[in-house]
């Protein structure tokens, strides 16, 4: 930026201020570091089935948590992906899952509800935490049976996992669009699966 | 004009663009499951377009402010206007703003009653007391069951639970190991397989002790208590084992209770959400107002440029008018009064410029008559001059110069007097005009000589007034030199009197001669005595008068003969010199001086007649009765000026010089002071000079008399 500016400057003064404002609201609606970190990712080939575990560290901003606690539900996905590298060309997708899972607070059992929305399977937790970590706890996820894979190909296998903001309330929404704490990602992590 | 310029449709194109947006912000706000993403879309181009509308405006403040330092015109009638139009745009606007602030603000918060909210969680807190007794029933069972399950072993287990369960009305029985194991579980709901695990921290509550009974919503379940006690095994109290047991709420409480939940959840979602709605119509609001406010702002910059344009074009056409750019046209500014200023702007400039070409063209004509008259006075024989009111000299022509032979051009703007001072011989010019300007007559005529350095002339002068008061007055005064005519006048006088004389008188000389001798010759002899002596004389004194008539007559026939010049290259230097020293000899009483110039330029004429003109000039000299000792000065030199090319010679003695009266007939035969001479000396001289096509002229000097002759050389002078 800086070895740029000079040159906008002489070429065009508005243009250079144009860019320096689109960097800023770039800088503005980018999420932060913190949040969702996925820990470990590990993936092995169990009775001939290649499954996913791993560890994610869900962490809410204070923001999601209060408003979790007035009673707005929120709606984390988690998504997987394994890709076939083409070099030449955008990759394939071989196989693309996602997993979502509405959060809300029992208010009567001051409970904490952890559904996925898919299975209609629902737990509930004493603690925000103890939910988090039962979210954050990936065991033995069926990814795609080896006979499908190719031997002689490498893929790469992608997770990543984010709050929906487009699940959220749509007043909240129009704020959250614009609220840095309610960017909630992680940064997306693969691996390299060779069959 | 052709509609609206480019620059306003731009602008209302943009405005309209932008209401746009403003109206899809507005609506996204209302309404995000339609707009979505697009209202953060529309938050950044409506943040962007804040932003460029900033620059814009920072932009034409700094320009405004330039000029304002460089004092362009109507910069300062721009500022004002620019102020009284933010006033008039931003006043109202933030008034408006204050108070859509204020019943938002208020708006929101009305919907939302403390007693409402105090109600709903009086409800909960009821629903849940309600639910506490029931809790304490159930934990009561539980812990009776499990003292039944004390000496019951793992094997037998599942049997005792299914009896304890029915007993207790659990939904759900498990006896869970030390380890967390479920060693037994009996459930009501025959299709579940697998038992509801409790979570670890619950389980580690019971490891410490404590018994454990809450609520748990259980999906499609409906509301459970579950319940976790202690339940010692048949091995002892040291292998503790935990009985839970999950109980169905009744379906009445159930759904109550699910009601006071979900009524207590949505008010308190909606009141959370009441931050982020006023956020969101705030933002709006203000985005909508800034934006407005801003393109208001810019607005008003080109409105108020666009209405001074005309007026500060109009200063600066009136400053180009008072420094002299007449003609000046300003560009055409709409059909409201600011037009028609600039249209008559316009006309009177226009015409402004049309009387300037008009005097610039007639002051052409009058420059280009006045260089024709001058032309026309400049080719005129006779001398003109032009006096103003005041009797100074404005105009004259060559002619007059050279009639006058004064320099005229250093009396330009004074009276004639001034150059009388340097040039006495100019007065009586100068005399007789003051003296017909005092008279203050119409037009006059005179006659006068006047003694220039050229030599003496006779003008005939008339003068008239000019038309015209104050400065066009004045008078023209018109002379001729009438020199040459009268002088010519006389000589074919006087030469028809020679002619005559010599013919008239000639005729009966010679008889009286051949008389007188005959008389003589035949008489004398017959004669004796004094008789004889007495005849001698006599016929002696006839002879010689009549000899002296003869020679007399010959002169005159000589005068009024026509020229025989035999013309050759003369050194008129040289036969200056001989001349001069014949006479040096021979006058032993008078000094003659030469002063002769080296330069001089041959010249082609006769020499016998030149000889005869210098003896002629020398000898005159030499008679002038300078009453002591004769100093004559002969000098030659070429002539300058006017006259360049040719030669003149001046002779100067010291005598008494002409008597004034004489002057204008010097040069007449018979015309003499002297005591001797025969009178034709000068005239003789001057019919040379004549035949020369040469001038002389004769004027009294200090101390003498000096008689200039000017004669012209030959081809070019050498």
């Amino acid at each position: 930026m800086a070895s740029t500016m000079p040159v906008w400057t002489s070429a065009s003064p508005r243009a250079a201020l144009l860019v320096a404002l689109l960097c800023l609201a770039a800088v503005g609606i980018s999420p932060p570091a913190a949040g969702f970190s996925v820990a470990s990712l590990e993936q092995r080939f169990a009775n001939g089935l290649l499954v996913v575990d791993g560890r994610i560290d869900y962490s809410l901003t204070a923001t999601a948590t209060e408003a979790l606690e007035s009673g707005v539900d929120l709606v984390i996905s988690q998504r997987l992906s394994l890709d076939r590298p083409r070099w030449w060309w955008r990759d394939v997708e071989v196989v693309g899952q996602e997993r979502r899972y509405r959060l809300a607070y029992h208010a009567m059992s001051r409970r904490y509800v952890l559904n996925r929305l898919a299975s209609g399977e629902s737990r509930s937790y004493r603690s925000l935490d103890a939910l988090l970590t039962r979210l954050g706890t990936i065991e033995a996820w069926p990814v795609i049976g080896r006979d499908r894979l190719d031997d002689q190909q490498t893929y790469r296998l992608r997770f990543e996992t984010e709050l929906d903001v487009d699940a959220l309330p749509r007043l909240l929404r129009t704020v959250a669009w614009a609220s840095a704490d309610w960017q909630l990602r992680s940064e997306p992590q693969t691996l390299e699966v060779r069959p | 004009m052709s509609g609206l310029p480019r620059q306003a449709i731009v602008r209302i194109l943009l405005s309209v663009l932008l209401i746009l947006s403003l109206y899809l912000l507005s609506a996204a706000t209302e309404n995000s499951s339609r707009f979505g993403r697009l209202y953060l879309w529309l938050l950044l181009i409506n943040g962007v377009v804040l932003v460029v509308l900033s620059g814009l405006i920072i932009n034409n403040l700094q320009r405004l402010v330039r000029s304002l330092r460089a004092r362009e015109t109507g910069s300062r009638l721009t500022l004002r206007l620019m102020a009284l139009f933010v006033v008039l745009a931003v006043l109202p606007g933030l008034v408006v703003y204050g108070f859509s602030m204020q019943f938002l603000q208020r708006g929101v918060d009305s919907w939302f009653d403390v007693r409402v909210e105090n109600a709903l969680e009086d409800a909960l807190a009821l629903s849940q007391a309600s639910l506490d007794q029931r809790m304490r029933d159930m934990q009561q069972r539980l812990e009776e069951a499990a003292r039944d399950l004390a000496d019951v072993s793992q094997e037998m287990a599942p049997i005792t639970l299914g009896d304890l369960r029915a007993r207790t009305g659990a939904s759900e029985l498990t006896l869970i190991g030390e380890n967390g194991r479920i060693i037994a579980a009996s459930s009501m709901d025959t299709d579940s397989i697998l038992p509801n695990r409790p979570e670890e921290s619950i389980l580690l509550q019971l490891r410490q002790g404590r018994p454990y009974v809450g609520l748990d919503p259980i999906e499609n379940a409906g509301l459970h208590i579950r319940a976790l006690v202690r339940a010692p095994g048949p091995d002892g109290p040291g292998n503790t084992r935990i009985l839970q047991g999950l109980f169905q709420v009744s379906p009445r409480i159930n759904d109550l209770a699910d009601e006071v939940e979900t009524a207590f959840s949505e008010y308190r979602e909606l009141a959370y959400l009441r931050g982020p709605l006023k956020d969101s119509f705030i933002l709006t609001l203000s985005l909508v107002l800034l934006v407005s406010l801003l393109f208001a702002v810019w607005s008003a910059f080109y409105l108020a440029r666009r209405l001074v344009a005309p007026v500060s074009r109009l200063a600066e056409g009136t400053r180009a008018m008072a420094a002299g750019e007449y003609g000046t046209q300003l560009p055409p500014a709409g059909n409201d009064e600011l037009g028609f200023l600039v249209r008559s702007f316009n006309d009177m400039s226009r015409r402004v410029a049309d009387v300037r070409d008009a005097a610039r063209q007639s002051q052409t004509l009058v420059e280009s008559q006045r260089a024709y008259l001058e032309t026309v006075l400049g080719r005129l024989s006779s001398g003109v001059l032009a006096l103003g009111p005041d009797g100074t000299l404005r105009t004259y022509n060559q002619a007059a110069v050279d009639i006058l032979s004064v320099p005229l051009h250093e009396g330009t703007g004074q009276p004639l007097s001034a150059l009388v001072q340097r040039f006495p011989d100019f007065s009586p010019f100068v005399e007789q005009i003051d003296a017909h300007q005092h008279e203050a007559e119409g037009e006059w005529r005179a006659e006068l000589s006047l003694d220039t350095r050229e030599g003496r002339r006779s003008l005939i002068c008339s003068g008239a007034l000019l038309p015209g008061e104050g400065e066009g007055g004045g008078e023209v005064i018109v002379f001729d030199d009438v020199t040459t005519l009268i002088q010519a006048q006389r000589d074919a006088a006087w030469g028809e009197v020679a002619r005559r004389l010599a013919h008239e008188i000639r005729n009966p000389l010679t008889p009286i001669q051949l008389s007188a001798e005959r008389l003589q010759h035949k008489v004398g002899n017959r004669l004796s005595g004094d008789e004889a002596a007495l005849l001698q004389r006599a016929t002696e004194t006839i002879i010689h008068q009549v000899e002296a008539m003869k020679e007399m007559v010959q002169a005159f026939s000589e005068y009024a003969r026509p020229p025989v010049l035999q013309l050759q290259r003369v050194d008129f230097n040289a036969l200056v010199q001989e001349v001069v020293e014949l006479y040096r000899g021979q006058a032993a009483q008078a000094s003659i001086r030469t002063d002769l110039d080296d330069q001089l330029p041959w010249l082609e004429a006769d020499p016998g007649r030149l000889r005869q003109l210098l003896n002629n000039l020398i000898r005159n000299a030499l008679e002038a009765d300078a009453g002591g000792a004769c100093e004559i000065v002969v000098s030659t030199r070429r002539r300058s000026g006017r006259h360049a090319g040719g030669v003149e010679l001046d002779i100067e003695d010291n005598g008494p010089g002409f008597a004034d009266a004489m002057l204008d007939q010097l040069f007449e035969p018979y015309v003499s002071t002297k005591p001797r001479g025969s009178g034709l000396g000068l005239a003789i001289v001057k019919k040379i000079v004549e035949e020369h096509n040469g001038s002389i002229s004769a004027r009294n000097v200090e101390g003498g008399a000096r008689l200039s002759v000017r004669l012209p050389t030959g081809e070019n002078g050498q």
